[in-house]
């Protein structure tokens, strides 16, 4: 145990909290979301000092490289600048501060140093350098957690159905959308039409009632 | 030498697991050929389940998957109301679905994957399963809440619901976590046993980890002040929905409440007895009182089920063998009585009428004698009139309460259960005394939503006469279960 | 054996039950056959059980079979079981009920034919049997209290039979009313006993009954009573509400607005028996307190004598019986009352013979005279419906115990036992009952000489159409003049002179007061008796009121006007009825009725609607409303009050 490991675990720390905070105070949502980013970086590295490698490697790589980096797109592509002002918000401030403050002064009374002293828990074993990490993992996933992490994979899956179910649109008739195949496989005489120009009928009536049987078909 | 997991202890739930795969399978390939595929093959995989659940029900406990699994008379007991509540919460939601066009196929998938949450969830005996059941039941149904996609109102309740249960769950998990910390196990064998020897200086963490942990479970049951997501959820959501948030998932929270406080936490017994009791009170009050203020009967429901929820918890404040099992007893009947009276509603609510407010009801004896009577039965039990199951349940976790001596508590209850009786009859006299004013058509249901319809009203009936059986089982269950 | 008692005993039970309401939810749509059809069989196959269990039991003496049906609720320490008792006294009394319950509906066949609520009718009587062998049968209080109940129920709706009438509808209220007071000491005595026995199963109340016989209860400061004292003395006044005794007896009268064969049925044979049922049936407990047997004692020979009295003034065919049912359950109860049980209950069997007799021969009358009531508008019956007369007659000898009929046998044992009681009060109602039995020859015979015979005083109109009933009403009477006639012979030596009886141990005497014993000791034997019956003083007492009778109504009928006139106070306390209505009408119709005034203007519109009712309601629907406002719909208000009960929770528990 060197000098170094306080001294990192107390630096990634202190930018964790700063970061979470920043998370909900920015005002900007694409700020908030890099100081997500931040957050869950600075907790990667708090794995680390575990020797949990694999855990800080999966958060990085789910959570930044993938969750995050799809919310940025989708707050850049709704362009929102800037949160509007809460309404209310100063006036519940004063309020929403006191319950907090007493709050965090109750955890920090419950989880002081009386219950979670270094003395309370054995403290950290170094494991021998052919220790792997992802084998650990694995073994006690599919041994003795079979079960909640079967349940996981149920969970994934409804997910999967619920946000599908909700986002999928059942394409209607008479809805106007792009038909690429369509587009690329038409024929001259679709594109251009020769037509007497009767004062009774508008050519153009058919043209529509053509194009939308198409799609109907589709 | 790790030993394989007992799975036949787990047979529904895998059960379930599997006809989930298979009816999102085959509603996806053979959806558009074989109609209404999902409904059937839902349908059948909970009869399939609950003939595995009533075979076995006596057998002896099995705590299985390395203690995180426990599958005992109890848990079996509980797993069978939630499949047969839910069977007949499908079978009233058939048309309602295929009328508003909603996506029919994810309503039965999504339903049946919540259920398996709920069947997890009653028979852990781990936090971390416990965890797990309780969000794979919740999240199903948030999105069962905004399958309507167009509705604003649905999508609006979805929302406010996720974003409560958001905060509902992290109470719960960061309870979970702070007993963790204080007994360093999830198993609620090991934590019972820290729990029950722990010093004085622990207790202060115990009871901080209590409050949150006691937190997550109210909001789950909808107890004040926990609540506020119930009147917005019931009223936003579709009916047949509704119908389902309001049945089942009462009975799993119920489990849930039990498992943790009964097989983990005995040793905070007398925490959490002034916690709930305070709870109770203020479900009891709340709701019955707020509810003489509606007139829209699902929200009227809503408040209603929330007082509802504050009787079942005096059963378990009692903490004795005969407190649990009137619990029990309590929240399955308030289960058949709320999926009655949802059901009702929800196979009205057809040929573009919906069933929103009190006085849609008006002149339904006229137009359906036999529903209303069926409303009639319901709505009385549910106001705990006597010969009903709802009374039954109510003296039962009264009487439970006396025993223990908490007299004043019973007489509160009683004078709330009392307020409460104003709004049922008035849904009754809107039913049997209000003419419609709008000639309104008489109203015809299918033969199956007929049988189902009674007999779920006359079993509200029968059970109130004969409550001996159920309450035998519900009895013996806790004797042996806990 | 055993298990076919059980199966015999459910099937009993319940046989009327299903008739009933099979008919009483088809009731609109069945046709008239149908519906007596069923109900008729279901009473049919009861009685043949009935049949059964009474020769298993009391015949071939097989031990008492007590068993339960179904565990009805669980709590705590507390079952509450369907269960039945069949001893030899369950089984005399459902063989009593069904037997009559079934002639009553063959009976009721011709009667009620051209009544258009005939299904509904025969379902109420289908389901008072059931009611009655309920509470009959039951082997805890609570199931005889259903059965107590059901009756009383069932009896309300027939006397409102034709609610179309005020007079009935009025006649029903009342008899439902009057019952209440009753019930509400049953209640209480029920009550007690569960208080202080801890179970209201019988077996384990008489279990324990010794070792509370010491036991007292404070109810007044400074005045302890027996605990049995009391609760008999509460179950006695439960009893003297649906048995009629004075001075709850003024709806039995009224009750006569029912058709004639629930007269017959309900108020005269079954029902109105309960209460000297119950008492046999608690005999365990009333024999632990000579007070409360004296009670029972005076009060039942006072009723025998008084509203025999005011029988001899009615009017009405119906109510001349009625008052003399009254009068022979009186007769009963003072039996019961001299610890006579086995006697209260052979009279009880005997009665129920005769007096259906008599309703329903009443009802023939009835019948023929369409519809017409008042006994002097008769007259000289016996020329156009010779059946009815005669059986009519075999019942009025019975009733006014005549030896060799029925009657004689039975009460004849009770007032012999009353002169052998040396309990308090014991004197007194030895006269009582002497004097009734004088009075029971007047006014019965006053009946049969003023309607059946004497000059004709119908109009000429009716004496065209006057004819004989119809076959389904006659075979009923011959079928109950045979009982009436040989049951006391048959039955009196085993029922009441052998030392153990045919009630065998269901009943229970204690050695002090065992003037069973006594008569049994001086019996001379079946046929001696009819003989020295004749020297016995209730022989001469009741031949005189015959005499009496007929030579006021057959030798001078102007006499009867002479007496009126001459003690014409007299006359009017009895056709008052000796003032009880009036005195109820003073005192708790007109003083209930200011008083309530009082409680209806001031205390309850004023004071708990106006303030309590109206105010909470409407307090509480503010409240309501105002709570309604907290649902503000706003996403952060919610959790912010999720935060808050978490806070507040926290605070509580952690801080103070």
């Amino acid at each position: 145990m060197n000098i170094l490991v306080p001294l990192v675990f107390y630096a990634f720390a202190a930018i964790l909290v700063a970061a979470s905070v920043m998370v909900i105070v920015s005002r900007n949502p694409v700020r908030g979301a890099l100081f997500l980013i931040l957050a869950f970086f600075c907790s990667a590295v708090l794995w680390l000092l575990l020797e949990a490698e694999f855990l800080a490697l999966a958060l990085i790589f789910v959570y930044v490289g993938a969750v995050m980096t799809l919310f940025l797109f989708v707050v850049m592509m709704l362009n929102i600048d800037k949160l509007p002002d809460q309404e209310g918000f100063v006036k519940f401030l004063p309020i929403g501060v006191l319950v907090m403050a007493v709050l965090v002064g109750l955890m920090i009374m419950v989880i002081g140093p009386h219950h979670f002293s270094l003395n309370t828990f054995a403290s950290h074993q170094m494991h021998s350098s052919d220790y792997s990490n992802v084998a650990e993992v694995g073994d006690t996933l599919y041994t003795q957690y079979v079960m909640p992490f079967e349940l996981a994979g149920m969970m994934l899956l409804v997910a999967i159905i619920s946000s599908i179910s909700l986002a999928h649109r059942v394409r209607r008739p008479n809805t106007r959308t792009q038909d690429i195949p369509t587009q690329i496989a038409t024929h001259s005489e679709d594109q251009l039409i020769f037509a007497n120009v009767d004062e009774k009928s508008d050519p153009f009536a058919n043209v529509k009632i053509k194009k939308t049987k198409k799609r109907g078909r589709k | 030498m790790q030993t394989l997991p007992v799975f036949s202890a787990a047979s529904a739930e895998i059960l379930t697991g599997i006809m989930i795969c298979v009816t999102l399978l085959a509603q996806t390939f053979l959806g558009d050929k074989v109609k209404q595929i999902a409904y059937y093959l839902v349908q059948i995989s909970l009869v399939a389940a609950f003939i595995l659940l009533a075979r076995e029900l006596y057998d002896p406990a099995i705590i299985t998957f390395s203690g995180m699994f426990d599958d005992d008379a109890f848990s079996r007991l509980l797993k069978l109301s939630i499949c047969a509540v839910s069977f007949f919460v499908f079978l009233y939601s058939r048309e309602y679905i295929t009328e508003k066009n909603m996506p029919s196929g994810e309503y039965y998938i999504l339903g049946l994957s919540s259920i398996l949450g709920m069947l997890v969830l009653v028979s852990s005996y781990n936090f971390l399963t416990l965890f797990m059941g309780l969000e794979l039941f919740s999240l199903p149904v948030y999105a069962m809440v905004a399958l309507q996609r167009k509705s604003v109102i649905n999508t609006e309740a979805a929302m406010k619901y996720f974003i409560v249960g958001a905060i509902g769950s992290g109470m719960l998990l960061y309870g979970i976590s702070m007993f963790y910390g204080a007994t360093q196990s999830l198993n609620f064998a090991d934590v019972a046993k820290v729990v029950a020897d722990s010093s004085a200086p622990q207790s202060m963490l115990l009871v901080f980890a209590l409050v949150f942990v006691v937190s997550g479970v109210a909001f789950k049951l909808g107890a004040v002040p926990f609540h506020m997501w119930v009147p917005d959820v019931y009223d936003g959501a579709p009916t047949a929905v509704t119908l389902f948030i309001s049945s089942a998932p009462k009975i799993a929270a119920m489990a849930m409440a039990l498992r943790i406080f009964v097989d983990a936490l005995p040793g905070l017994v007398l925490q959490w007895q002034p916690i709930l009791i305070v709870l109770a009170i203020f479900s009891m009050a709340l709701g019955n009182i707020v509810a003489i203020a509606q007139s829209n009967i699902k929200r009227m429901l809503a408040y209603s089920s929330i007082a509802h929820i504050g009787y079942a918890l005096l059963g378990v404040i009692a903490a004795t063998d005969e407190g649990y099992s009137t619990a029990i007893f309590y929240i399955i009947s308030y289960a058949i009585m709320t999926s009655g009276a949802f059901g009702l509603l929800t196979v009205m609510s057809r040929n573009g009428v919906e069933i929103e407010n009190i006085a849609d009801l008006q002149g339904l004896s006229d137009r359906n004698p036999w529903l209303a009577f069926m409303m009639l039965l319901v709505i009385f039990s549910m106001a705990g009139i006597p010969p009903f199951v709802g009374f039954m349940a109510k003296v039962a976790v009264l009487e439970a309460l006396i025993s223990v001596h908490l007299v004043w508590l019973a007489a509160l209850a009683l004078l709330f259960a009392i307020i409460g009786v104003y709004y049922y009859i008035r849904v009754i006299k809107v039913m049997y005394f209000d003419s419609s004013k709008a000639k309104q058509q008489a109203v015809n249901l299918p033969l199956d939503k007929n049988i189902a319809i009674s007999v779920n009203g006359l079993a509200v009936l029968v059970l109130g006469i004969f409550p001996g059986s159920l309450f035998g089982l519900c009895l013996s269950v806790v004797h042996t279960g806990f | 054996m055993e298990q076919t008692i059980h199966t015999l005993t459910l099937l009993a039970v319940l046989a009327p039950l299903v008739g009933s309401i099979i008919v009483g939810l088809l009731c609109m749509r069945i046709p008239k056959i149908i519906a007596h059809s069923i109900t008729i069989s279901g009473v049919a196959i009861s009685f043949l059980c009935s049949c059964y269990i009474f020769d298993m039991i009391v015949l071939q003496g097989y031990p008492a079979v007590n068993f339960i049906a179904y565990d009805w609720v669980t709590s705590g320490s507390f079952n509450l079981d369907m269960g039945f008792l069949v001893d030899q006294l369950t089984s005399v009394m459902f063989l009593v009920v069904t037997f009559v319950s079934l002639l009553v509906h063959i009976y009721s066949v011709g009667y009620m034919a051209e009544d258009s609520g005939y299904a509904r009718f025969f379902s109420y009587m289908s389901l008072f049997t059931f009611s009655m062998l309920l509470l009959v049968g039951a082997n805890n209080l609570i199931q005889l209290f259903f059965g107590w109940e059901g009756v009383g129920l069932v009896s309300y709706l027939l006397i409102g039979f034709w609610y179309q009438k005020d007079s009935a509808a009025n006649g029903s209220f009342k008899a439902f009313l009057v019952n209440r007071v009753g019930d509400f000491a049953f209640l209480l005595g029920m009550a007690a006993i569960l208080d202080y026995f801890g179970t209201i199963n019988y077996a384990q109340i008489f279990a324990q009954a010794p070792t509370m016989a010491a036991t007292t209860i404070n109810i007044f400061p400074h005045s302890p009573w027996l605990v049995v004292t009391v609760i008999c003395i509460l179950l006695f006044i439960g009893a003297m509400g649906k048995s009629a005794q004075i001075p709850l007896h003024v709806w039995l009268p009224e009750s006569m607005e029912g058709p004639t064969p629930i007269s017959a049925l309900i108020h005269a044979a079954t029902m109105v028996t309960a209460g000297v049922f119950m008492i046999a049936r608690m005999s365990p407990l009333f024999e632990l307190s000579d007070v409360a047997l004296s009670l029972v004692l005076v009060i039942g020979a006072t009723t025998a004598l008084f509203t025999g009295l005011i029988a001899i003034v009615q009017t009405d065919i119906k109510r001349i019986i009625a008052y003399s049912t009254m009068s022979q359950l009186g007769y009963m109860v003072a039996a019961n009352g001299a610890s006579a049980f086995s006697a209260g209950i052979f009279h009880l069997l005997t009665h129920a013979c005769f007096k259906a007799l008599l309703f329903l021969a009443a009802g023939s009358v009835i019948i023929a005279m369409h519809h017409e009531q008042d006994i002097f508008k008769m007259g000289n019956l016996k020329k156009y419906i010779p059946t009815t007369y005669v059986t009519f007659l075999i019942g009025a000898l019975a009733l006014t115990a005549i030896p060799p009929f029925a009657g004689f046998y039975s009460k004849d044992a009770i007032i012999e036992a009353v002169s052998l009681s040396t309990i308090p009060g014991a004197t007194y109602s030895y006269f009582c009952l002497l004097l009734g039995a004088f009075v029971t020859g007047v006014y019965t015979f006053r009946l049969i000489f003023v309607v059946f015979h004497g000059e004709e005083k119908m109009s000429n109109s009716l004496r065209q159409v006057l004819h004989e009933s119809p076959k389904t009403v006659r075979f009923p009477l011959i079928i109950l003049a045979i009982p009436s006639v040989i049951i006391g012979a048959v039955l009196a030596k085993p029922m009441v002179y052998t030392m153990m009886g045919l009630l065998g141990n269901s009943v229970y005497v204690a050695s002090s007061h065992d003037v069973a014993a006594e008569l049994a000791a001086d019996f001379p034997g079946t046929f001696a008796i009819i003989f020295s019956g004749f020297l016995h003083a209730p022989f001469w007492f009741a031949a005189a009121g015959i005499f009496v009778s007929w030579y006021c109504y057959v030798k001078h009928p102007s006499l009867p006007v002479q007496v009126v006139e001459k003690a014409s106070w007299a006359y009017k306390a009895c056709v008052n009825k000796l003032g009880f209505d009036a005195f109820n009408n003073i005192i708790f119709v007109h003083g209930l009725k200011k008083f309530s005034d009082f409680l209806y203007y001031v205390t309850d519109v004023k004071w708990i609607d106006g303030w309590v009712v109206a105010g909470s309601g409407n307090g509480i629907v503010r409240i309501s409303n105002l709570a309604k406002k907290l649902q503000s719909g706003y996403l952060y208000h919610y959790a912010f009050a999720m935060i808050l009960g978490l806070f507040g929770l926290l605070i509580w528990l952690l801080v103070f």
